[in-house]
This record gives C-alpha cells, sequence and structure tokens, in this order.
C-alpha cells in the first residue's frame, strides 16, 4: 500500500477509537446527570396539591342579593353581584400576596399600600397588575363554580 | 516489644490507662517544636491546620476571628438544632403547640430555642461582616478568587438557611414573612411562579410549604454547606494561608508557575532544588522547599527571617478564646432576650404591616418601589458583582491591609453599595409601619 503524506489537518487531530470512545462516555455521563437533575426535580414538584382546591362551589346565585360584595376570606375570593351580572375576584394582592380588604373605593392591601378600585384595577401603590377575575360556572346542580386556575378578563361578568 | 516473659497480668492491667492513651493520643503535650509539629498534623482535628502559621495571621485587627465565629456559629446552630429537633414536629397543626411546650414544658426548651435564633440572626450578620472584612483587605485577588466566590455561595446559602427557619414556628411572624419573602421570588423572570410553587409545594403556604422548608432546613442546607465549609477551609490552605501584604523577601506564589524568572519584580522566583540568589538583601539568602508543589509557608534558610510561629499553642489558643467568646456571647443574650413568638398562624388577617426577616427587609423597602426590580433584578445584578468581583478587578496590589490606598476607588464603591443595603434594611426595619407608610420610631 502506498502511505500518503499526512496533511498538517490530520497531523492535528487524529480520530482514534480511544477518542471516539471518550467522547461518547463523557456524553453520556453528561447526559445521565442531566436526566438525574431532572427527573429528582421532576419528583418533588407535586402533582396533587393538599391545601384548598383551586376549583370550589360558592352556593347559589340566589345567596347574592343584586348589588352585593361579598368576601370569601377562605378561598381568597371576592363575590360581586351587579343586577343579573355575577364576577369573582381574588383578594390576594398581586404585589407580594397578602390579602386585601375592602375599602369605600374598592380593596386596599395592608402590607404595602396597594390600593384597587371596585374592578381590580391598581389605583395607587407597588402592586404589578389588576386583582385576577377568576371564571364563574353554573353546575347542573345550580350552584355557582369558582375555577382560580382560569383567569378572565377584568369586566367579564357572568350572567345569572 | 517487651520479651513475653518478663510481661505479667499485672503489669499489663497497670499500663492499661497509659496504653489505651498513648493509642488515642500519639504525642505527649509538645515541648519541642518537633512535638508541636507533630501534634498538629497527627491529631486529625488539628490537622486541617497548618504546623505553622504566619504572624500577620493571628493579628486579631486583621481578621476580628469572624470567619471562625461564623463557623462556630454553624457549630452552635446544628447542635441546638439538633436538640430542638427532638421535639419539633413539622405540623401545621402541632408546630405552635411544641413552639409552647419548648417555653412551658421542656427542661432548657426556651432558652435552646434562644440560642438557635439568637445564633441565626448572629450568623447572618457576622457571615457579611467577614464579607466585608475580605472585600476591604482585598482577600479576594488570586489566588484566592475561587474561594471568594465560595464564600459568597455560603453567604446566600445562609440566608436561605435562617430564611426557611422562620417558617418553622408556625406563628403570624413566621407564616407572613414567609408569604412575602416567596412571593419576591415569584417574581424572577422566566420561572419565578415555578420556583415559588416549587418551594411552597402548593400555590399557597401551608402544610407543604411548612414541611419543605422543614427538610431544607434541617438536611439539605446544612448539608451543603458542611461540604462548601469544609472546601472553604481547605482552600485557605491551599491558596496559601490568610491573605497578607506582600514582603521584601517573600516568595511568591505565583512566582512559581512562571518559568521565566522576573529579577526586577523585587523577590526572585525559586524553582525547586535550584537556589535563588537573594539580590535585595544583600547576601546571598537561599530558599529551600518544594514551592512548585505546596504554596504557603516555607522552611527559609539564611538571613531571611522567619515570621512564622507553631499553631501549637499560638493559633489553637487565639481559635479557643474566639469560641469561647462566641459561645459566651450567644449564652449571654439567650439568657436576657426571649426569642419572639407572635400569635398562632391566621390565614385571614396579615399583620398590619407584614415584615419578611429583617435581612430581607432592604429588599422589602426596594419591593415597595417596585416589584421586580427591587426584589429580583437589583438583587440578581448585587450577587452577579460580588461572584464576579475577583474576575473583573485582576489588579494586583493592595492585599493584606485594611482601607489600602490603592484600592480606595474598590472600597469607596463596596462602602456606598454596604451603606445603601444596610440603610434600606433599618428604614425597612424602624421606619415603616402600618401599610408600608413612613412612621417614626420615636
Amino acid at each position: 500500500m502506498l502511505k500518503k503524506k499526512p496533511s498538517p489537518e490530520d497531523q492535528a487531530e487524529p480520530l482514534t477509537r480511544r477518542k471516539v470512545l471518550s467522547w461518547l462516555s463523557g456524553f453520556s455521563l453528561c447526559g445521565s446527570a442531566i436526566i438525574t437533575v431532572f427527573s429528582n426535580f421532576t419528583f418533588i414538584t407535586p402533582r396533587a396539591t393538599y391545601g384548598q382546591p383551586n376549583r370550589f362551589s360558592v352556593g347559589r346565585p340566589e345567596d347574592y342579593p343584586p348589588g352585593a360584595r361579598i368576601a370569601l376570606e377562605a378561598q381568597r375570593i371576592c363575590m360581586v353581584r351587579e343586577g343579573n351580572q355575577m364576577a369573582a375576584i381574588s383578594t390576594t394582592c398581586t404585589h407580594l400576596g397578602c390579602i386585601v380588604a375592602s375599602s369605600e373605593t374598592g380593596f386596599s392591601c395592608p402590607c404595602h399600600g396597594s390600593r384597587y378600585d371596585q374592578d381590580g384595577n391598581v389605583t395607587a401603590g407597588p402592586a404589578p397588575k389588576h386583582l385576577p377575575w377568576y371564571r364563574l360556572t353554573l353546575a347542573p346542580n345550580g350552584e355557582l363554580e369558582v375555577d382560580k386556575d382560569t383567569e378572565i378578563e377584568v369586566g367579564t361578568y357572568f350572567k345569572v | 516489644m517487651s520479651n513475653q516473659t518478663t510481661t505479667s497480668p499485672w503489669k499489663t492491667l497497670t499500663a492499661l490507662p497509659e496504653n489505651i492513651w498513648h493509642s488515642i493520643f500519639r504525642n505527649p503535650l509538645p515541648i519541642s517544636d518537633l512535638g508541636r509539629a507533630s501534634t498538629t498534623f497527627t491529631n486529625f482535628f488539628l490537622h486541617v491546620h497548618p504546623v505553622k502559621v504566619h504572624r500577620h495571621s493571628l493579628r486579631a485587627t486583621y481578621t476580628w476571628g469572624l470567619g471562625l465565629i461564623a463557623f462556630f456559629l454553624f457549630f452552635i446552630l446544628s447542635v441546638s438544632g439538633v436538640l430542638l429537633m427532638f421535639y419539633y414536629v413539622p405540623s401545621t397543626t402541632q408546630a405552635y403547640d411544641r413552639m409552647l411546650d419548648l417555653r412551658g414544658t421542656v427542661a432548657f426548651g426556651i432558652f435552646l430555642r434562644n440560642m438557635h435564633r439568637w445564633a441565626a440572626h448572629g450568623m447572618v450578620a457576622v457571615v457579611f461582616l467577614h464579607l466585608c472584612r475580605v472585600f476591604l483587605t482585598g482577600a479576594y485577588k488570586p489566588p484566592r478568587e475561587f474561594n471568594w466566590v465560595l464564600g459568597v455561595g455560603l453567604f446566600l446559602l445562609t440566608l436561605f438557611a435562617s430564611f426557611t427557619g422562620y417558617l418553622l414556628p408556625w406563628d403570624q411572624l413566621a407564616f407572613w414573612a414567609i408569604t412575602v419573602g416567596t412571593s419576591i421570588a415569584g417574581y424572577a423572570p422566566v420561572f419565578g411562579k415555578e420556583i415559588r410553587f416549587l418551594l411552597l409545594g402548593d400555590s399557597n403556604v401551608g402544610q407543604e410549604a411548612l414541611l419543605r422548608f422543614y427538610v431544607l432546613h434541617v438536611a439539605v442546607l446544612p448539608i451543603i454547606m458542611s461540604i462548601l465549609i469544609a472546601v472553604h477551609f481547605w482552600r485557605i490552605r491551599k491558596d496559601g494561608g490568610l491573605s497578607r501584604p506582600p514582603e521584601e523577601d517573600d516568595f511568591l506564589p505565583e512566582a512559581v508557575s512562571r518559568t521565566t524568572a522576573e529579577p526586577a519584580s523585587g523577590p526572585s522566583a525559586a524553582v525547586t532544588a535550584q537556589p535563588a540568589a537573594h539580590a535585595e538583601a544583600g547576601e546571598s539568602a537561599r530558599i529551600y522547599g518544594i514551592q512548585g508543589l505546596v504554596k504557603g509557608p516555607i522552611t527559609k534558610a539564611g538571613n531571611i527571617p522567619d515570621r512564622s510561629v507553631f499553631s501549637w499553642p499560638n493559633l489553637f489558643m487565639a481559635e479557643l478564646v474566639v469560641f469561647l467568646v462566641t459561645v459566651a456571647g450567644v449564652l449571654l443574650v439567650s439568657v436576657f432576650f426571649n426569642a419572639p413568638l407572635e400569635e398562632p398562624v391566621n390565614m385571614l388577617h396579615p399583620p398590619n404591616p407584614a415584615k419578611a426577616p429583617w435581612y430581607f427587609l432592604g429588599l422589602q423597602e426596594m419591593v415597595s418601589y417596585s416589584a421586580f426590580w427591587g426584589g429580583v433584578g437589583i438583587p440578581s445584578i448585587e450577587v452577579l458583582l460580588l461572584l464576579l468581583l475577583p474576575y473583573v478587578d485582576r489588579k494586583l496590589g493592595g492585599v493584606g491591609r485594611w482601607f489600602s490606598r490603592e484600592r480606595l476607588l474598590a472600597n469607596s464603591l463596596f462602602i456606598t453599595f454596604a451603606i445603601i443595603n444596610l440603610g434600606l434594611i433599618i428604614i425597612g426595619t424602624f421606619f415603616r409601619g402600618p401599610n408600608w407608610e413612613f412612621v417614626s420610631p420615636w
């Protein structure tokens, strides 16, 4: 066989079996490490939460007379009824998670002085966004159901 | 060793205490330099120290013992924390009752809780002061860059460990401080909400959060911190001991790695087994050693003054004194001040104002202006600057002295940042009342 004179590139980087194998094993070790970290994070991310459910019943529409603004403290929402329109507004301050209190002009937060109007729009303070409105549905048994996982646009009322 | 026929049972019996003693302690109390040296490197607990240590490292006004105090506080926290674990239950229905039990029925319960609480606050403060000391003496400069990074990591872990412990009493202070604190984490870009959910195990602070904080507080964080502390100490040795100002006849560790000697730069570089002519001393001085492998105090021969002293007893006595002062301080504070315990958690009524732990009140003060920038943006930039500092500030010189003139700019910048942060904490702690409105503490 004729021996070819190796070009400078070949001389610099001869691709040996050893090199390929160490590259492959290094790659698989790194891959396993990444998969391990990822699966551990998946493990500690809860699939089911044990606290309060995010979908719950808040009673029948008749329980809320027109013009009512009733805060359900444990569920951290405020039920609003104007005429035959209803809405569920969050009472968790969008700033740092304190509970806002109802005030004459709307809502006010005791922690950092954020203020909101009747619809939950920010009027003062450090709160970065409006109080979320949650979707309301009427369950077959005639009870209103709040879904805190689904935010809707401010001012979108549910007709009862 | 001895002839078998001469070993009587009686002799074995009388020699028993001595034999046991010598099997544990290899050396008698040292009376010679050889003894001092071998005591240091044959004892497991002492061998993290060098046999000899530079006089400068022992100067109390250089280090103020801050790193050691932080370590001893960590030790006190570990011991008192494990003891508290015997009674604590991480459950929303029991945790607060257990706090009351510590106060009312457990022997020394209130005292141990005081020690744990005050040592924790103390550790946050001392670790910060240690960071200031290292900065203001320029001790993060090569070859100590990475140890500075480890130190910043330990500072953050200290804050996190203290923060996770804050929730465990399950009183109003705990609940709302963690509600506010984790909401700040929720402002982190991209993964903020996920981080918060992962930390709390739920969308709100509750049983899952208590359990998670407990696991982090008693297992995960202490283990990570112990490992990092070990590496931090080990690096001190490997980086040539504590930082100190260069000396006339100094053997620069950096010079070893450079194969070409620079005769102009004061002390000439010596290569292993190659005695270096010392121009500046006037006379020929010789340096022997394995300097190519080991940095730090080296054996010097000739007319070079040896400024190092034996660790036994000089360094160990100093460490003992620092330990005793630290323990005494924690005990004294714990006798006179009780750790606060407020009303049990009421998830419906936040206190007004709801405040985070004091070391996060600077953050909370900034958060009251802008949630993202105050809570995430500026703190991230500050931490990033701290981590990158030794790789950005590459100017040598000014190491080993407080407020060195050569480091005027760096030190002024750092002090300004420190004062701003401390000022924000003071404002958040004392000058903020209901609705986070400005109040006068007087």
